[in-house]
């Protein structure tokens, strides 16, 4: 086979706002010295494309990375005018009096993160640096001397995900042009090697690789179980009039129950364009609940329908949210290697914000990556510098007092919301570790949360009605994302099981064809008699969901063919 | 004067171009010359088909190196022709070819170019193109800037090749020299191949009888063939039985696979997704034949039968056998 290898002295993999901050970085860096070669790669076909947020921006980290970015056009429009909290009730609302001190984001701006990651991008690009849209990273990449005897080409692929083994050398690439029978059909393209001094890698919540790291490198072990949400967005055009620009609401309760964490948010960015969006912690324990639904009973709730009702439905999304925290954060530095920003777990629950934390940990990254590469000692010993920078800047001091929030809230929305003010008034003093579960691992099984009488109920506890108008089912939904992959290559989901027909109906309803947000999972009558799992891969909006949820651990999201998947303009 | 440039392969010419010709004949409304010109080799026989339509002239635009497609030799070729002939606009009908070489035209040109047009308005002197975004959600009304010619191609199905006029008698074919340097075609084709054996056109099919999930198992597809041969039509399917192997990937309707406009459509056992929507909106008649009354699929059905397929479309068949 004839596989290209490209050598590079940074490789960033992932371009999202802690990849391109990186590479923005660095390339601020070697100005006026020997230029560094570095390389981006992201699996979107452009700037982007996969970039899902709320979002609220916490300008901060900007301020200091591009400080004439208001010069440069950055897209922030919107700042925050005012901020609300609803608690809701079925048909109710009650407001929170006073807008708790997380919640407040005057200062801040209401954001589109694909727009902003595309601006971002434009300033990496004017540096120099190579961005490579549409190429996925697929495998690790670590330096093992090739056996003797062992022709190249075995050793080449034992060497792209081998546990234990010493120095990570870079990342291979997707192939292009496999089949759906996985053998290659006429425009077969091997992925590239491509070698890097240093790898940083911003793949994003849950990202592929980085979990290889957690697999092969057990970056994990002394971490607390990372622990994530769900959040689903909408972005609506609505009479212009019905919100100010600027306008933040967030809500509690209804259609969540006391068990369920999560919450929604509602902002106004100008013109009627607003974003919408329902967080469910992915630690649930109904196996039928079906966060999709609870969004669209969120949309029927009269004060939300209220605000929707005659607008248009423009784009959905979805994606996963690292929520646990700075004690979920995993061994940030390996031999010859990165890790940044939400693949790291650096996310602030509590404030709902993460985007300044993952370019603030571009930004570390970059000059470690950076004084070593020219100390020429790119060892561990000299990337553990990340780590004491990490420890030494605003992420710390934002993430450690509140480390232990969303766990809190494992014990319910009331001790959640009692730790989280006591967290708040000390700064985080006196509170005691407590320790999370991985989300999957609290999925309760049919018999054990419905009772033996309902065993073989298939229908979720919270079904919602799809009105066409407000709601809509998970396959429009998918078709809003602008998803597409083409239907002739190998399932990028990758279910190497036999639990789904055998044993995961009895035991837990099939909660995959409930979690995923855009019905890729699907029990069809398999025309004896049975069911059996059929993966509409083609539906996939990159989520992660259903890598983090399925309570078996079944589930392996790896990277479809480069420059498939969503597509989120203005998301 | 509109020119609009015609598509042929091999001394064949695709259906879309006298779509093509229908949307310039309507935004001229007579007020305006249209010209059609075809570029190939040996094209002689294309012109004098072309010429039965109610333009000012034929252009045939003839060079051997024109033979089979390649960007390079189109792109110098039609860059001369419309240099020459200065038309206000150049329609292409928006085929994959088009696709292919109307960016790098454009750019060489540096005019205009609207892609993927579905409509066309004349108000007040400025020609305006509409074409979808957002998958089709939304329409935008486009009016080039700059000089011209305005460069644009029209969506498959937009506008119905039957309503292009024809003339009272056959319009003039011209010949157009133009000048190809073969040592800077940077593409050499090589035979074509088809790489599944099978392989079919579905979007130049006049009519398509298209199989979804009520249709239930493999040995029931037999039923959805029997239909399609009745109406002498091609079969086609929804995601699910293509993803199941039922029919081949090729026969899949919707946007992960071929986009249909034709004349017929029945839809058989197909909900309606918005998925599969996108793939066959355009067709003329939409026939749908589906147990659940409130199926999408309904809301885009110009006839629509509640019921079950497997009692309807026997009988179907014993009419059209009558």
């Amino acid at each position: 086979m004839n596989r290209e290898t490209l050598e590079v002295d940074v490789l960033i993999v992932g371009g999202g706002p802690a990849g391109l901050s990186a590479a923005l970085r660095l390339a601020q860096l070697q100005k006026g010295s020997e230029p560094l070669s570095i390389a981006v790669i992201e699996k979107a076909p452009q700037a982007g494309a996969h970039q899902l947020s709320g979002a609220l921006l916490d300008p901060s980290t900007l301020k200091d990375l591009i400080p004439d970015f208001a010069a440069k056009g950055a897209p922030l429009s919107t700042p925050v005018d005012n901020d609300n909290i609803y608690f809701l009730t079925q048909d109710g609302k009650v407001r929170l009096p006073i807008t708790p001190p997380p919640f407040r984001n005057h200062g801040n701006y209401i954001i589109s993160l694909s727009t902003f990651t595309k601006w971002l991008a434009e300033q990496v690009e004017a540096e120099g640096v190579d961005l490579f849209w549409g190429f996925p990273g697929q495998h690790v990449l670590y330096d093992e001397a090739p056996r003797e005897g062992v022709p190249y080409e075995h050793a080449d692929d034992r060497r792209a995900s081998r546990p234990g083994t010493p120095k990570i050398i870079g990342v291979r690439t997707g192939d292009r042009g496999l089949g759906k029978d996985g053998k290659p059909k006429a425009a077969f393209e091997p992925g590239a090697d491509i070698h890097a001094k240093v790898t940083i890698f911003a793949d994003g919540v849950r990202g592929h690789l980085t979990k290889q790291l957690y697999r092969d490198r057990q970056i994990g072990i002394a971490a607390e179980p990372p622990v994530y949400a769900i959040g689903i967005k909408e972005l609506w055009d609505i009479p212009r009039d019905r919100l100010k620009p600027g306008t933040v609401i967030h809500t509690l309760g209804y259609p969540l129950r006391e068990e369920e964490f999560g919450g929604s948010w509602l902002y106004a960015m100008g013109d009627g364009r607003i974003s919408i969006g329902f967080v469910v912690g992915l630690e649930y324990r109904d196996p039928l609940f079906d966060p999709h639904a609870a969004f669209q009973h969120y949309k029927q709730h009269p004060f939300i329908r209220s605000i929707l009702a005659g607008g248009q439905l423009v784009r959905f999304g979805a994606k996963a949210i690292p929520e646990g925290g700075w004690n979920t954060q995993p061994q940030l530095y390996l031999d010859g290697a990165l890790i940044v920003g939400d693949a790291a777990n650096f996310v602030n629950s509590e404030r709902l914000k993460g985007i300044h934390l993952a370019m603030r940990s571009g930004m570390l990254a970059a000059e470690t990556a950076f004084e070593a590469i020219r100390s020429g000692n790119t060892s561990s010993t000299a990337l553990a510098s990340y780590k004491a920078r990490v420890d030494a800047s605003a992420i710390k001091e934002e993430l450690y007092p509140v480390r232990s929030v969303h766990q809190a809230f494992g014990g319910g929305l009331i001790a959640g919301s009692a730790y989280a003010g006591v967290a708040m008034l000390t700064h985080g003093k006196f509170l005691p570790e407590l320790s999370g579960t991985p989300g999957h691992q609290r999925m309760r099984m049919i018999e054990d949360y419905y009772g033996l009488a309902k065993r073989d109920i298939l229908v979720p506890s919270n079904a919602a009605p799809i009105d066409r108008k407000v709601t809509f089912d998970k396959v429009t939904g998918a078709h809003y994302s602008g998803t597409h992959h083409g239907e002739d290559q190998p399932v990028h989901l990758l279910v190497h099981t036999e639990v789904c027909h055998s044993i995961c109906g009895s035991e837990y309803g099939h909660p995959c064809v409930k979690f995923c947000p855009a019905n890729v999972y699907e029990m069809v009558d398999d025309g004896a008699g049975g069911r059996r799992l059929q993966i509409n891969a083609s539906n996939c909006v990159h989520c992660k969901t259903c890598d983090i949820m399925d309570p078996y651990g079944v589930i392996t999201w790896v990277a479809p063919e480069g420059g498939e998947g969503p597509s989120y303009d203005g998301m | 004067m509109i020119l609009v440039i015609a598509e042929q392969k091999d001394g064949k010419l695709n259906r879309a171009s006298w779509e093509a010709i229908a949307a310039a004949q309507q935004l001229s409304a007579g007020a305006m010359p249209v010209k059609v010109a075809v570029a190939g080799h040996n094209v002689s026989g294309v012109a004098g088909e072309l010429a039965q339509a109610a333009v000012a002239e034929v252009i045939a635009v003839d060079h051997a190196a024109l033979a089979q497609y390649t960007p390079d030799a189109f792109v110098q070729a039609l860059q001369q022709l419309i240099t020459q002939a200065a038309p206000a606009m150049v329609f292409f009908p928006h085929s994959y070819q088009t696709r292919d070489f109307s960016a790098t035209l454009a750019t060489r040109l540096d005019r205009a170019l609207v892609t993927d047009v579905i409509g066309v308005t004349q108000s007040g002197g400025a020609a305006a193109f509409s074409r979808p975004m957002f998958q089709g959600k939304l329409t935008a009304d486009v009016v080039p800037q700059g000089p011209t010619p305005h460069l644009i191609s029209i969506q498959i199905g937009a506008f119905r090749a039957d309503a292009m006029q024809k003339g009272a008698s056959a319009a003039s074919v011209a010949t157009a020299a133009v000048k190809i340097d073969e040592s800077t075609l940077r593409q050499k084709p090589e035979a074509p191949f088809q790489e599944a054996k099978q392989a079919v056109d579905l979007s130049q099919a006049e009519r398509i009888v298209s199989v979804g999930r009520g249709i239930k198992s493999q040995e029931n597809i037999a039923v959805a063939e029997q239909l399609a041969k009745a109406f002498g039509a091609e079969l086609a399917a929804s995601r699910p039985i293509c993803d199941n192997g039922w029919l081949p990937m090729e026969r899949q309707i919707g946007s992960s696979g071929q986009t249909v406009a034709p004349k017929l459509y029945v839809a058989l056992g197909i909900s309606g997704a918005i998925q599969h929507l996108v793939g066959m909106k355009g067709s003329r008649t939409i026939v749908a034949i589906n147990k659940d009354a409130e199926a999408p699929i309904f809301e885009v059905a110009d006839y629509g039968i509640q019921g079950d397929l497997f009692e309807l479309a026997p009988a179907i068949i014993a009419e059209l056998q009558k």
